[in-house]
């Protein structure tokens, strides 16, 4: 069955070929992919070095084959749509393979790999004929590891660049009017475009248009907005000081332990018990555990506690300067 | 010993001593506070505390504590239960029949209820009955055990609940509730005893959610799981005796960092702040190391903690071992000029922590040393941190301030001595409200006090030495810190009190320096000294003639004796010159030094021993003198006007070295607009050198003048060369350099190198260079200042174009080019490269935009369109939109070009540019808005309220004042309403009606109880509004029943006094009216009532006679009373048949309380009747405990000539111990009156119908003597007096049924 397969085989590896049978009716269509990607699978599987195999087996790989190909396709067409053109671009692919974990840098290695199998072409193939527009310089060669069914180059003036040279402009007066006022401009069609979507509020009653101000809307939790550096803001003190910036975020995480740590605790009041000194001990690493009574872990309840106050009032040592390692 | 140490009547302070005698009847010596419920979503709170306390007087049978707001379930002494009584008179201050509308008349009700409650007078809100089963317990001095169970709903002061209204856990909302209030404020939170003086140590339990964290003041112990593991238990205990006053909480959902300096030290920070609470405290540690460095003491606590709250009542709270912040300090490492602001408030908290925390006060009139040592050494910090020039510019900031308010209003008081409360010697009656207590203070008025004090404190420094000065403090420190660790033993607690006589007297101890003239001048007495000083130079006799004069006869204002420096500068040096200023004499003749000779070349030597080149050309030919110089050390409180020729304060500007003297100078010259100053000031503009602050009132100046040179003025835009040259790029001047801040580091750094720059002092110097030496690693600690350094350079940056945008032409415009300048620097602002946010320049930008904006052409009430719209203004609008816009998109930090933007559209609309509308502040101005936008809103629609005259705008104000969540943002709206007031009691307004006038008063009588800050803010709004007298609005006060009397009486005597006596009997009457507010219906509440006021009453009678008024006889106290008694069985009635359900809460389950009731009714009733009570109570006592002339020292109980004495002292047993420490009797009556009770009670109601009888016929008596006002309201009334103890009694069946 294999074997019948791998000679018989034909068809290409890409999504391409499903389309262009497009003519075809419905069954026969699928058919014929259906086929083709048999044939694919039964060489892989030659390839491999598999004598023969189960039905079953290829059914199962093809059809594996299939859905790969079509999420593929698929997510291409997304990502390309993303980008506002129609047709994906081979960069829509290979971050489509990316995404889909797919290493692609080893893709020119395995096309080139020398035990390959070559498959057939279709036998279904009526090419729609592409109407010449005008054709400038040859065509380049398929390389050798494309078989030769495969689609021709486009035509050179389509890849070809001539590049020219100007002097870009240097004058620091321009390039600084330039940059003042394409963020202006950027700023106002952003401002416009928010006040457009949104609500306003105007400072003139005839008119809304000119001044749009976008309505003040009280936030929840106000101090957060006024006093946190904006991502943009905090993007820059990254790149002028990432030292600094790894400390804070290093002990920004910190606390969230803890305080997870502490929620969590309600069940595994053990776990904090071990957690939470390695916690304050990794802190400051090199120097002694701090110790500090909010860092400490939180005790589980005593199984009667009477008249604490008393107790605590006259119980010695509970008053323990620790200033000493200070300085 | 000063003789401050002789106001015999303050305290009963024993001669010489250790000094303190408590004015309550016990002492406290542990306190626990439990909070076991803590309720977010409903806002409340339940808990109980245990007081520990020592009678100090054997038959002690009440005990007064403070407590506000909250409901009292339950009070044990020793385990059993006890009676007692809730009266708050300052709910209500004034009785709201009452149709009296005159501020002076409020204000001295409010301040005898506030002292009807004060603690240092031995009141309270909360009287405890002893249970009689303890009364042997407490003849024998025995401890007792004081247990109140209480909670506290939807608090309005005192503890603030912030719960953001979003999904989630309150842990994950960030919800947090915190302490906070003015002054001694605890009472509103838990029951205790809220005074500075009275300490002890305290053990502190707070059950809160698992997620949530309680911090509180001492160490904490440990926290604990509840059983069902959900929440947990924080124990603190605090082992150093402290004031309840101090005693804070703050709970919430907080982000734990641990000072990596100081282990001891924690930081806590709402949620997703970390990152900014590390960077802004990664400086506190150096502030704690300097403090102790110069106090040579260790911080006293063991442990500090530092929380950032939403929401602040204050910016700064300092409480013991802790401090309280607002959350809008915390900066990230991108802003600058936060920097420095916030550092001052840690510094501040730090220094309140050591003077305030620690060491408390005896009593509200010494608290003057307190606030002016802790902003003495805060001033210390700032002199070495940021440099001499701007400690001495602080100094002078903070000089003019206190200057120009007590010039304005007329004094500040450091140490107000009340004699025996005689209302006639109130020390401050040129105010309008008591500075008798803190709660009766205005906040502008306290906040000045406390610059004031500071101020006074560096006076002595200059007189004494700072060594000396930093030896008293250690003293006092090391004498507290002993203390502390002491066992309770009374007199030791007592050393951790400072008082203005133990102070003084430790001066006088480590110095040897008589002090006393200072101390009379500046802290016994009120305001400031004015000079004036002008000059002739005698050229015969080389002599400068001086003449200085004074004017001490205008408000605000003293006489000044004693020596004066003067600082001349001649052209052979500067000579210091101290003259003496006497009673007569005016003038001064000065010797001079040097002759005239201008010709020889030769450099001019300066105060600093510097010699500098200078152009003489200017000066007079004939005088050696370049500039003078009244007191330039600032060692007088004072104003100098002082008239120098132009030149001279040209070279004062240009050579002077001292920042004081230039910015004197830069003020002076705005008179001199010439082209001379014009190029001193420039010249000054353009010295790197010179200080920024100075150069920053250099810009100003320099507007002022080429505006007033308008005409002839040359050249371009004052500054604008200056401002291309220094900030803009050097190929194409108009376009500014792109900003990076950090490069004026290297800057600075080059120029050390060089040695071309003489920075302001050797310690920024030095600190540079090492700066500079180190590798960049190092750069982190040397940060801040490397910061400061580049914010003296950003100021200059940014301000200059602020004060360019104040030109203006021939026309009153502001120049086309300014315009187009200030627009070019905002399109050009690039901050892509900068390291530092630069939003506060651009805020400044739009400030510039603002200040540019001149009125409208023509404004002929034509409607303000977009047609008619001023092209210059199109393009400010045009900016102020998109900048507005942006912030929706990408807010700046705190909001400041929002805030910016707000002030500038006012600024457009004030001008008649764009229609006036409030709309858009408004809805600024909603809460859920950052507070500072919040506050710039709100200050727009108060100016649009003033200028448009608009109702609803006000009425709008108004509700948000009663309304609004957050308390700091009610009281700035007060305060920026009293600063612009929408008009003022002598203008005509279409808005000053009756109804405002009610409403106002009735937010300062009653709807600001929860506040004390709140409600002095409504005072002083009031004041500035109607002034102290009935406004003038209101109708003639028609002849009705009640308040006729008082009105009646005021044509009487038409003086103040007759106020005054209106004002306490109308504080003494409302104490029945308010306990129906207060939730604890009971009847026992009527009896407090009474009580309470009745021992106002009879305060007032003491008051009365040793005033020796002639204007009306005293008042007698059964007058008052039966008034009371009358007005509370009207509420008894009224309240009867709907509080019988409330009576759950009823905390008299107790046996006796029968007898408690005819014990308070003789107690009321004993003094009014003179004649029969003659021997009442000194029979009744001695026949049940003969023993009692052991305790007192005369016994002259049974001497009739003391029977008035007695019968008064009785019933004013909780007044204030002056007034008994002016009679040697004093603890004898009110011994014998406390042990009669105890009979009385014993004999029950035999005497009801007996007393009964009496006063009714006591009050006839008196009714006719005194001609008292309430005929009408007794008659009125009369039969409920009869029911009196029937229906107190009816009323308490249901609860002994319980």
């Amino acid at each position: 069955m294999a074997d019948a397969a791998a000679t018989a085989g034909a068809g290409s590896s890409g999504t391409r070929s499903g389309s262009k049978q497009s003519t075809n009716p419905a069954d026969n269509y699928h058919l014929a992919r259906r086929r083709t990607l048999q044939v694919v699978v039964s060489s892989l599987l030659t390839e491999a070095g598999f004598e023969s195999a189960e039905k079953a087996s290829v059914e199962t790989l093809t059809e594996m084959l299939q859905s790969y190909i079509s999420e593929i396709g698929r997510s291409a067409k997304s990502y390309c749509e993303h980008t506002a053109r129609t047709q994906p671009t081979l960069s829509d692919i290979v971050v489509t393979l990316v995404e889909m974990g797919f290493n692609v840098d080893t893709l020119p290695a395995y096309a080139k790999r020398s035990q390959r199998m070559v498959i057939t072409a279709p036998p279904v193939t009526n090419q729609p004929v592409t109407p010449k527009a005008l054709t400038a310089g040859q065509n380049r060669p398929h390389p050798p590891h494309i078989p030769s069914h495969f689609p021709e180059f486009p035509d050179p003036h389509t890849y070809i660049k001539t590049p020219t040279y100007r002097e870009p402009v240097s004058d620091y007066q321009v390039l600084r009017e330039k940059a003042a006022s394409q963020r202006r401009d950027v700023e106002r069609a952003l401002t416009r475009f928010m006040a457009k979507t949104g609500e306003t509020q105007s400072l003139f009653k005839d008119d809304v248009s000119t001044f749009p101000l976008i309505a003040a809307r009280p936030f929840t939790i106000p101090y957060l907005t006024a006093l946190l550096p904006s991502e943009l803001e905090m993007q820059q003190m990254e790149e002028t000081d990432s030292s600094e910036q790894d400390e804070q975020t290093d002990t920004e995480n910190l606390p969230l332990h803890i305080n997870t740590d502490d929620s969590g605790a309600e069940k595994e009041n053990t776990s904090v018990l071990q957690q939470n000194p390695s916690l304050s001990g990794s802190r400051n690493g090199e120097e002694n555990i701090i110790d500090n009574p909010y860092l400490r872990p939180v005790k589980k309840p005593k199984i009667r506690r009477k008249k604490t106050s008393f107790l605590l009032l006259t119980s010695p040592g509970l008053h323990v300067p620790c200033r000493a390692d200070r300085r | 010993m000063p003789p401050t140490g002789l106001e015999p009547a303050r305290m009963n302070r024993k001669k010489g001593d250790k000094g303190f005698e408590s004015p309550r009847p016990y002492k406290l010596t542990h306190q626990v506070v439990c909070i076991n419920n803590i309720n977010f979503q409903r806002k409340s709170v339940v808990g109980f505390v245990e007081l520990t306390i020592f009678p100090t007087v054997a038959n002690l049978n009440r005990i007064k504590l403070n407590s506000k707001q909250c409901r009292i379930y339950r009070v044990r002494i020793n385990d059993l239960e006890a009676a007692f009584i809730y009266n708050d008179p300052t709910l209500e201050v004034c009785h709201n029949e009452s149709k009296q509308r005159n501020l002076n008349y409020f204000s001295n009700a409010y301040a005898a209820a506030v002292s009807a409650v004060d603690p240092d007078a031995g009141n309270g809100e909360l009287c405890i009955k002893v249970p009689s089963e303890l009364w042997k317990h407490v003849d024998e001095l025995k401890v007792l055990k004081i247990h109140i169970n209480f909670s506290l709903d939807q608090p309005k002061g005192g503890l603030h609940f912030v719960v953001p209204s979003v999904e989630g856990s309150m842990a994950e909302r960030g919800a947090h509730v915190f302490s906070c209030g003015y002054q001694n404020s605890t009472r509103f939170w838990f029951p205790c005893v809220d005074s500075y003086s009275e300490l002890c140590t305290w053990k502190l339990e707070f059950t809160v959610d698992a997620a949530m964290v309680a911090v509180s003041n001492g160490d904490l112990v440990e926290t604990v799981y509840t059983h069902d593991m959900r929440k947990k238990t924080f124990h603190y205990m605090l082992t150093i005796p402290t004031a309840a006053s101090n005693i804070s909480l703050a709970i919430g959902p907080f982000e734990i960092l641990v000072d990596p300096y100081m282990h001891e030290v924690t930081h806590f920070c709402l949620p997703q702040l970390l990152p900014l609470l590390k960077h802004t405290t990664s400086y506190l540690h150096e502030v704690f190391e300097f403090y102790e460095e110069i106090l040579t003491c260790r911080y006293p606590y063991s442990c500090f903690k530092t929380v950032f709250i939403d929401e602040a009542y204050v910016e700064v709270a300092a409480y013991a071992s802790m401090s309280i912040f607002s959350t809008n300090l915390l900066h990230s490492a991108m802003i600058i000029d936060e920097t420095p602001l916030t550092r001052r408030c840690l510094a501040q908290s730090l220094a309140q922590q050591f003077f305030g925390c620690f060491i408390s006060r005896m009593s509200w009139s010494d608290e003057w040393v307190l606030k002016g040592i802790s902003g003495y050494i805060y001033g210390l910090w700032m002199k070495k941190t940021f440099g001499v020039n701007e400690y001495r510019h602080w100094i002078k900031e903070e000089l003019d301030k206190i200057v120009a308010y007590e010039l304005k209003t007329g004094g500040v008081l450091l140490h107000p001595i009340f004699g025996g409360g005689k209302e006639k010697d109130n020390p401050a009656s040129h105010l309008h409200f008591s500075i008798k207590h803190p709660h009766t203070l205005s906040w502008e008025y306290y906040t000045m006090f406390q610059c004031k004090a500071h101020l006074v404190m560096r006076l002595i420094e200059n007189r004494i030495s700072m060594e000396f000065m930093l030896q008293v403090f250690n003293k006092l420190l090391s004498l507290a810190s002993t203390a502390s660790s002491q066992k309770f033993q009374s007199h030791m607690w007592s050393q951790m009190l400072v008082s203005t006589s133990g102070f003084l007297k430790s001066i006088s101890n480590v110095s040897g320096k008589d002090i006393q003239p200072l101390i009379k001048q500046w802290v016994d007495q009120s305001g400031v000294v004015k000079f004036y000083g002008s000059f002739a130079f005698n050229r015969k006799r080389n002599v400068l003639e001086l003449e200085i004069k004074q004017d001490y006869t205008s408000p605000g204002t003293q006489k000044y004796v004693g020596p004066l420096k003067v600082t001349v500068q001649e052209l052979d040096g500067s000579f210091n010159h101290t003259l003496q200023i006497e009673e007569n004499s005016l003038k001064h003749d000065i010797p001079c030094h040097s002759k005239s000779r201008r010709n020889k070349k030769k450099k001019i030597p300066l105060m600093n021993g510097e010699e500098v080149d200078m152009d003489l050309s200017a000066m007079d030919a004939d005088s050696p003198l370049l500039w003078i110089r009244i007191d330039p050390d600032m060692s007088v409180l004072r104003k100098v006007e002082f008239e120098q020729a132009d030149f001279m304060w040209q070279y004062q500007l240009r050579y002077e070295r001292d920042v004081v003297a230039q910015e004197e100078s830069i003020l002076a010259l705005e008179k001199f607009p010439t082209p001379a100053s014009r190029l001193a000031l420039t010249d000054i503009l353009e010295q790197e050198q010179c200080f920024y602050r100075v150069r920053m009132s250099a810009c100003f100046c320099l507007a002022k003048i080429a505006n007033s040179m308008v005409s002839t003025w040359t050249g371009p835009p004052a500054m604008k060369s200056l401002f291309t040259r220094m900030f803009c790029c050097k190929t194409c001047p108009n376009i500014v350099k792109t900003n990076n801040f950090m490069s004026f580091q290297s800057y600075f750094l080059q120029k050390a190198e060089n040695g071309a720059v003489v920075l302001e002092n050797q310690y920024l110097l030095r600190l540079v260079i090492e700066l500079y030496c180190l590798p960049a690693t190092c750069l982190q600690p040397l940060y801040p200042l490397i910061l400061k350094m580049v914010v003296r350079k950003l100021d200059s940056c940014s301000t200059m174009p602020v004060a360019m945008a104040l030109l203006r032409d021939v026309h009153n415009l502001c120049p086309k080019e300014v315009l187009t300048f200030i627009l070019d620097l905002i399109k050009y602002n690039d901050n892509r490269k900068n390291k530092f946010s630069d939003n506060y320049y651009r805020a400044e930008m739009i400030d510039a935009l603002a200040n540019s904006v001149t009125p409208a052409v023509s404004v002929n009430n034509e409607v303000r369109t977009l047609d008619n719209l001023n092209p210059d203004v199109r393009l400010i609008l045009e900016e102020i939109t998109r900048f507005l816009n942006m912030e929706k998109l990408l807010p700046s930090y705190r909001h400041t070009i929002t805030v910016s933007c707000l002030r500038a559209i006012r600024v457009l609309q004030k001008n008649g540019h764009v229609p006036s509308d409030p709309a858009l502040f408004k809805s600024y101005a909603e809460y859920g808005h950052f507070v500072d936008i919040r506050i710039a809103a709100l200050e727009a629609v108060v100016d649009y309220t003033k200028v448009d005259r608009s109702y609803e705008e006000l009425q709008w104000l108004l509700n948000m004042i009663q309304n609004d969540p957050v308390p700091y943002v009610r009281h700035k709206i007060l305060n920026m309403l009293t600063k612009n007031p929408p008009f003022t009691k002598n203008m005509e307004s279409p808005l000053c009606n009756e109804a405002l006038v009610d409403q106002l008063w009735k937010l300062m009588n009653s709807g600001t109880s929860h506040d004390w800050r709140l409600r002095c803010g409504a005072v002083d709004l009031y004041f500035t509004l109607f002034g102290l007298s009935r406004p003038s609005c209101l109708p003639l006060p028609e002849l009705g029943l009640v308040l006729n009397l008082k009105e009646k009486k005021a044509v009487l005597n038409p003086t103040i006094i007759p106020e005054a006596i209106a004002g306490n009997q109308e504080a003494a009457v409302n104490p029945s009216s308010h306990t129906q507010l207060v939730g604890f219906q009971n009847p026992e509440d009527d009896h407090l009532a009474k009580e309470a006021s009745c021992n106002i009453s009879a305060h007032q009678q003491g008051v009365k006679r040793k005033a020796d008024t002639p204007l009306g006889s005293p008042l007698e106290p059964g007058q008052i009373l039966e008034k009371n008694e009358d007005s509370s069985k009207v509420k008894l009635k009224i309240r009867f048949s709907s509080s019988q359900d409330e009576e759950e809460i009823d905390m008299d389950t107790v046996h006796d309380s029968q007898a408690f009731i005819s014990h308070h009714l003789n107690m009321l009733e004993r003094p009014s009747t003179p004649g029969l009570s003659k021997y009442r109570p000194a029979s009744s006592r001695s026949a049940l405990i003969p023993q009692h002339s052991s305790g007192s020292d005369g016994t002259p109980t049974t001497k009739p000539q003391w029977n008035m004495e007695l019968a008064r002292k009785g019933t004013g047993k909780e007044q204030s111990p002056l007034e008994m420490s002016m009679h040697p009797v004093a603890a004898a009556p009110l011994s014998v009156f406390t042990k009669e009770s105890t009979s009385s009670k014993h004999s029950d109601h035999h005497h009801h119908h007996h007393h009964e009888h009496k006063k009714k016929k006591k009050k006839h008596k008196h009714k006719h003597k005194h001609k008292h006002k309430h005929d009408s309201k007794e008659k009125d009334k009369e039969p409920f007096t009869f029911s009196s103890p029937a229906s107190g009694r009816s009323i308490r069946s249901p609860s002994l049924s319980d």
